[in-house]
C-alpha cells in the first residue's frame, strides 16, 4: 500500500532522514516510534505532502506521490494540536473538506452525521463552537474531520499527547476499534512506547533519521535488534561480566562476557522458577505502587532491578537476602 | 527571470497574487519611497548639483533656528515632566493604596479618548482668557493678564498632563506584571517601602520607562497642536514652523529641510529604542508568579500628600473633558463669557450638528476619510503580512522593511514629501497631479497608519497555529479559500481592532490634514483648530465643543472595541442571544 524507497529529506543542509526504506501493508496500523527529533514526524509529513524529499520515492498503491499535490493524495490527517478551525462550529469543521469538494448540502449533512455517530459526537456537540469542547472531544472532532472524506490513508501525529492519562487510554481503545471497523491503513506517530505497543500491528523504531527496527510489538519488545530499541521500548537491566559468567557456568550457556547482556526488569524474578539461573542478591530499595513492587537488588557487585506482581506476600525488607531468577532466553546481546 | 518565464509557460503562476504584488510595489514606490527621495533631492540638489543652500537658509533664518531650539528644549523638558506625572499616576492607580483609585484611573485614562487639537483646544478653553481657571485666578489676582496661558509654560503644562497615555497603557501593564513575591521577599528581608520602590520595583520597570521616555521625547519634538494653539508668537517649534514655511512658496525648502531634520532625529531615537528593547526586558524568573497587591503608604504624612497630589492631578485631567462636555450644552453667551446659569443650557448646538450641512459636513468628511483609510490600510497590512509570513523567496521578505518606512518618519515629513512630489504630473501616477485633489489626504492617511497596522496584523499571523493551513490543504482547500474561510476569521478580531483604532485616531487628525486637505472638504481637526482661534465665532466654538464631545464618545467606544475586548464581549452576547432564540424555538 505505502512504500518509502531510499527517501532522503533535508532541512536546508541538515539531513533529517537519510535513507528510509519501508513498506506498509493495506489496512495495517503502523506506528513510527522514537524520541523527539528522530525523523518520525518528518517522514509522516513527507507522505502527506507537506515536505518534499530531496531523493527517493514514496509510493502509494504503486504510484509515486512525491510530486503530487497534498489534496490529491487522499490522506486524512490528525495533527498534534488538532488544528481545528477556532471560528467554526464542530459541524463546520467536519464539513469543511466536503464543502471544498462541493458536495451537496444533503450529502454533507448525511456524511457529517454518519461520521459523528461513528465517533460518538452528539447532535448538541455538532452545533457547539470547537473552543467550547474539552480536549478529548476536540480530539474526536479532529478525527471525524480526517475520516469524513473517506481517505485511503489516515495519518495521526501524536494525537493523544495533549490529553490526560486516563482519557488517553480510553481514546486509544476507541481509536483501535475505529481503525479495525474502517479497515483504513493508518500511520501513527508517537514517542510513547506503551501507546505504540498497544495500538500497532507493526512498529518502526526511529533513531537519528534511521529506522533501527521494524517489527510487531512482540518482536520489538522481546527481541529488540539493538541496544537503542531495547532501551527505548521499556525498562531494562544491564548485566555485566560477573552475572553473565555465573549464568554461563550454571546453565552451560555461551553469553559473551565482554559484552553487556540486556534483560527486561519484569523478567527478573525473586520467586523460584525451574530452568532459570539462580543468583544471590540483597534488597537495596523497594518501591510499591499497589499493583507492582519494584526492587533494586545488589547482585554480584552489580545492580539489578526486578518487578513483582502484588501476590499477597509481604514485601522483602531492605537488607534482606533473596534469590534472583533469570531465564537465559530473556537475555539479549547485540 | 528564466525561472519566471518557465513558471508562466507551465501555468504555475498565481495571477491574482502576482497582480497584488505588483500593485503593492507600485503603492510602496509611489507613496512610501519616491516622495521621500524626491524631498531629499528637492532640498539638496539644485540644477543637478549637490547644494547646501537650504542649510544656509535655515542657519540664517532666526525663526527656523529658534523653532529648532524650542523643539529640543520642549522635548527635553517634557521628557522629565511627563515622566514625573506619568509614573505618579501609574503608581497612584496600580501600586499604592490610594482611596478611589478606580475613579482616579478613569480620569487619568481620559488622554486616551482625546488628543491633538481636540485636547489642546479643550485646555485652551479651560485656561484661556474666558476659561474657568482664569476666571477663578482673576478673582484673587485682578491685575493678572487674562491671556496668561501662552508660551513655553502653557505648552509644557499641556504636554505634562496629556502625554501620559503611554504610561497608562504600558507602564500600568508592566506593574501588573510584577511578581509580588519579589516585594514580599524584600519585605521579609527588612526592606523599607522606599527601598522596595526604588530598588526592586522601579528597576524592573526601567526598560518600559526608557521606551516611554523616548516616545515622549519624540512627541515633544514633533508636537504640532500645543505650540500652534497656545505657543503664541514667541514659542514656536519645528512642526508649526514647517507648516508656516510650507505655505510660503519661497520657503518650502526650509520647511522640507526642517521636516528632514525631524525625520532624522526620529529615526535615530527609534533605532536606539529598538536596540534597547532587543537587549531585553527583565522577565520574571518566577515559576509561580503572584498578583501584585496595592501598598498602603505607611508614613501618614506621605500618605496624605500622595492623596492630595493624586486628586489634584485628577482635577487637572478631568477639567477640560468636563468643561467641554458642559459647554457643548450651553448657548453662545455662556461660551463667550464663561458664565453659566440654568437658562444657558440648550440642545441647540447638537441640533445644529444634525440639521445644518455646514455643521455636519466636517464630520462627514472625516468619517468618510477615516473609514476608507482604515479599510484600505487593513487590506494592505493583511496582504503584506500574508506575503511576508508565507515568503518562500527573499524578494517577498523585502516588503516588510519597505512597508515600515513611515514608522521612522514624522507626519510632517510624509506630508511634505507628498506635497513636493505630486504638485506636478508624474509617470507613476499616469501624469496626474495629486495636490489640490481630495485623494491626496487619503493617501497620506493610509501611509501614516500602515506601520502600526502591519505590526499588529503580522503578529497575529505569526501567532496562528501553522497546522490550520495544513489541515485545510489536506482537505483540498486552495490558498485563497483557506485565507478567506480559515485564516481571516481567526485574525479578524485583530484586524477589526486595528481598523477601529486607526479610524479613531484619523477622525480628528490635524498634523497631516493641515498640509493636504482639500479646501472644500475640511476635516474635523482643521475645523476644531479654527474654532480655537481668537477670531472664531462663538457658534464655531460651540460646534467645536459638540464635535469634541462626540469624538470622545466615539473614541471611548472604539477603545472599548479595539483595545479592551469589546468585539469578544459583543460576540459572546450575540452568540448567547442566538442560542437562546434557538432554544426557545426548540
Amino acid at each position: 500500500m505505502i512504500a518509502f524507497k531510499q527517501v532522503e529529506i533535508k532541512y536546508g543542509n541538515f539531513v533529517a532522514i537519510e535513507n528510509l526504506n519501508l513498506e506498509i501493508q493495506e489496512g495495517e496500523f503502523f506506528t513510527f516510534l522514537g524520541p523527539s527529533g528522530c525523523g518520525k514526524t518528518t517522514s509522516l509529513r513527507a507522505l502527506v505532502g507537506f515536505l518534499t524529499p530531496s531523493r527517493g520515492e514514496i509510493l502509494v498503491a504503486g504510484r509515486n506521490v512525491v510530486n503530487m499535490p497534498v489534496e490529491k493524495r487522499e490522506i486524512g490527517m490528525v495533527f498534534q494540536s488538532y488544528a481545528l478551525f477556532p471560528t467554526m462550529t464542530v459541524f463546520d469543521n467536519i464539513a469543511f473538506g466536503l464543502k471544498v469538494k462541493k458536495f451537496s448540502k444533503t450529502e454533507i449533512e448525511g456524511k457529517v452525521r454518519a461520521v459523528a455517530d461513528k465517533i460518538k459526537i452528539t447532535d448538541a456537540q455538532l452545533q457547539k463552537n470547537v473552543s467550547e469542547l474539552s480536549g478529548g472531544q476536540q480530539q474526536r472532532v479532529a478525527l471525524a474531520r480526517a475520516i469524513v472524506l473517506e481517505p485511503k490513508i489516515l495519518c495521526l501525529d501524536e494525537p493523544l499527547s495533549n490529553l490526560d492519562a486516563k482519557l488517553r487510554i480510553d481514546l486509544r481503545r476507541e481509536l483501535k476499534r475505529l481503525q479495525k471497523d474502517l479497515g483504513i491503513t493508518t500511520l501513527y506517530v508517537t514517542h510513547d512506547q506503551e501507546e505504540a505497543l498497544t495500538l500497532s500491528d507493526r512498529i518502526a523504531v526511529f533513531n537519528n533519521g534511521y529506522i533501527e527496527q521494524v517489527g510487531t510489538p512482540y518482536e520489538i519488545y522481546n527481541h529488540s535488534s539493538s541496544e537503542f530499541v531495547c532501551d527505548f521500548i521499556g525498562d531494562i537491566n544491564r548485566l555485566g561480566k560477573n552475572i553473565l559468567t555465573e549464568i554461563n557456568t550454571q546453565l552451560a550457556t555461551s553469553f559473551k562476557t565482554d559484552a553487556t547482556g540486556f534483560v527486561r526488569i519484569e523478567r527478573c524474578l525473586t520467586r523460584a522458577r525451574s530452568g532459570f539461573a539462580v543468583l544471590d542478591a540483597v534488597v537495596q530499595d523497594c518501591e510499591f505502587n499497589g499493583i507492582l513492587t519494584k526492587y533494586t537488588l545488589s547482585c554480584m557487585g552489580e545492580t539489578v532491578k526486578c518487578l513483582e506482581k502484588n501476590d499477597g506476600y509481604m514485601f522483602y525488607k531492605v537488607g534482606e537476602s533473596v534469590e534472583l531468577y533469570i531465564d537465559p532466553k530473556d537475555i539479549m546481546q547485540f | 527571470m528564466n525561472k519566471m518565464i518557465k513558471k508562466f509557460k507551465d501555468g504555475n503562476v498565481n495571477i491574482p497574487s502576482l497582480i497584488l504584488k505588483v500593485a503593492l510595489i507600485w503603492f510602496i514606490f509611489s507613496f512610501l519611497i519616491f516622495p521621500n527621495i524626491n524631498l531629499l533631492i528637492n532640498v539638496f540638489v539644485k540644477d543637478g548639483q549637490f547644494s547646501t543652500a537650504a542649510v544656509s537658509k535655515i542657519m540664517s533664518s532666526a525663526r527656523a533656528m529658534n523653532s529648532l531650539k524650542n523643539s529640543f528644549i520642549l522635548a527635553t523638558a517634557s521628557m522629565v515632566t511627563v515622566n514625573i506625572s506619568g509614573i505618579l499616576i501609574v503608581l497612584f492607580t496600580e501600586y499604592f493604596d490610594i482611596k478611589g483609585a478606580k475613579i482616579l484611573s478613569l480620569g487619568f485614562l481620559t488622554t486616551l479618548i482625546y488628543g491633538g487639537v481636540v485636547l489642546v483646544t479643550g485646555y485652551k478653553f479651560v485656561y484661556g482668557s474666558s476659561g474657568i481657571v482664569t476666571k477663578v485666578l482673576m478673582n484673587f489676582f485682578p491685575q493678572m493678564d487674562p491671556n496668561w496661558f501662552v508660551g513655553f509654560g502653557a505648552v509644557l503644562f499641556i504636554m505634562t498632563f496629556s502625554g501620559t497615555s503611554n504610561h497608562m497603557m504600558f507602564l500600568s501593564n508592566a506593574i501588573r506584571g510584577l511578581d509580588y513575591h519579589t516585594i514580599e521577599a524584600a519585605k521579609n528581608m527588612g526592606a523599607s517601602q522606599g527601598t522596595i520602590l526604588f530598588r526592586i520595583v522601579l528597576p524592573v520597570l526601567k526598560p518600559t520607562i526608557f521606551a516611554i521616555t523616548i516616545l515622549t521625547f519624540l512627541a515633544g519634538l514633533s508636537t504640532m497642536a500645543g505650540p500652534l494653539i497656545v505657543g503664541g508668537p514667541d514659542f514656536q517649534t519645528i512642526n508649526p514652523m514647517i507648516k508656516t514655511f510650507a505655505q510660503m512658496q519661497n520657503s518650502r525648502e526650509i520647511a522640507a529641510l526642517l521636516a528632514i531634520i525631524l525625520g532624522v532625529a526620529t529615526s535615530i531615537l527609534l533605532i536606539i529604542m529598538q536596540k534597547v528593547e532587543k537587549k531585553g526586558n527583565y522577565i520574571s524568573v518566577s515559576k509561580t508568579k503572584a498578583k501584585i497587591s496595592r501598598q498602603k503608604i505607611e508614613n501618614p504624612v506621605l500618605n496624605v500628600i500622595a492623596h492630595i497630589v493624586a486628586y489634584v492631578m485628577f482635577v487637572i485631567y478631568m477639567l477640560p473633558v468636563v468643561y467641554v462636555f458642559i459647554f457643548s450644552f450651553t448657548d453662545s453667551l455662556a461660551i463667550k463669557t464663561g458664565r453659566i446659569s440654568f437658562s444657558s443650557f440648550t440642545l441647540k448646538n447638537y441640533r445644529h450638528l444634525f440639521e445644518m450641512p455646514s455643521a455636519y459636513k466636517p464630520y462627514l468628511v472625516s468619517l468618510v476619510y477615516s473609514i476608507v483609510a482604515a479599510v484600505v490600510v487593513a487590506f494592505i497590512a493583511v496582504a503584506v503580512a500574508r506575503i511576508v509570513t508565507k515568503a518562500k523567496n527573499k524578494w517577498d521578505k523585502v516588503y516588510e522593511p519597505l512597508i515600515l518606512i513611515p514608522w521612522l518618519l514624522p507626519s510632517t515629513l510624509i506630508a511634505m514629501g507628498l506635497m513636493m512630489t505630486y504638485d506636478v504630473g508624474r509617470v507613476n501616477l499616469f501624469g496626474k497631479v495629486l495636490i489640490g485633489t481630495p485623494v491626496m489626504m487619503l493617501f497620506a492617511y493610509i501611509v501614516v497608519k500602515i506601520p502600526f497596522s502591519y505590526r499588529m496584523i503580522r503578529a497575529s499571523f505569526f501567532s496562528l497555529d501553522g497546522n490550520l493551513e495544513e489541515a485545510a490543504k489536506v482537505m483540498g482547500a486552495k490558498p485563497f479559500y483557506t485565507l478567506r474561510r480559515v485564516i481571516l476569521p481567526v485574525i479578524m478580531p485583530v484586524v477589526l481592532s486595528v481598523m477601529v483604532l486607526n479610524f479613531n485616531s484619523l477622525l480628528s487628525e490635524y498634523d497631516l490634514s493641515v498640509f493636504l486637505y482639500h479646501p472644500f472638504l475640511q476635516p474635523l481637526g482643521i475645523v476644531i483648530k479654527g474654532a480655537s482661534e481668537e477670531t472664531a465665532t462663538t457658534e464655531a466654538q460651540a460646534m467645536a465643543f459638540v464635535y469634541s464631545v462626540i469624538l470622545m464618545v466615539i473614541s471611548t467606544a472604539s477603545l472599548w472595541l479595539g483595545r479592551y475586548g469589546g468585539f469578544s464581549i459583543l460576540k459572546r452576547i450575540i452568540l448567547r442571544r442566538t442560542k437562546k432564540e434557538a432554544g426557545d424555538k426548540e
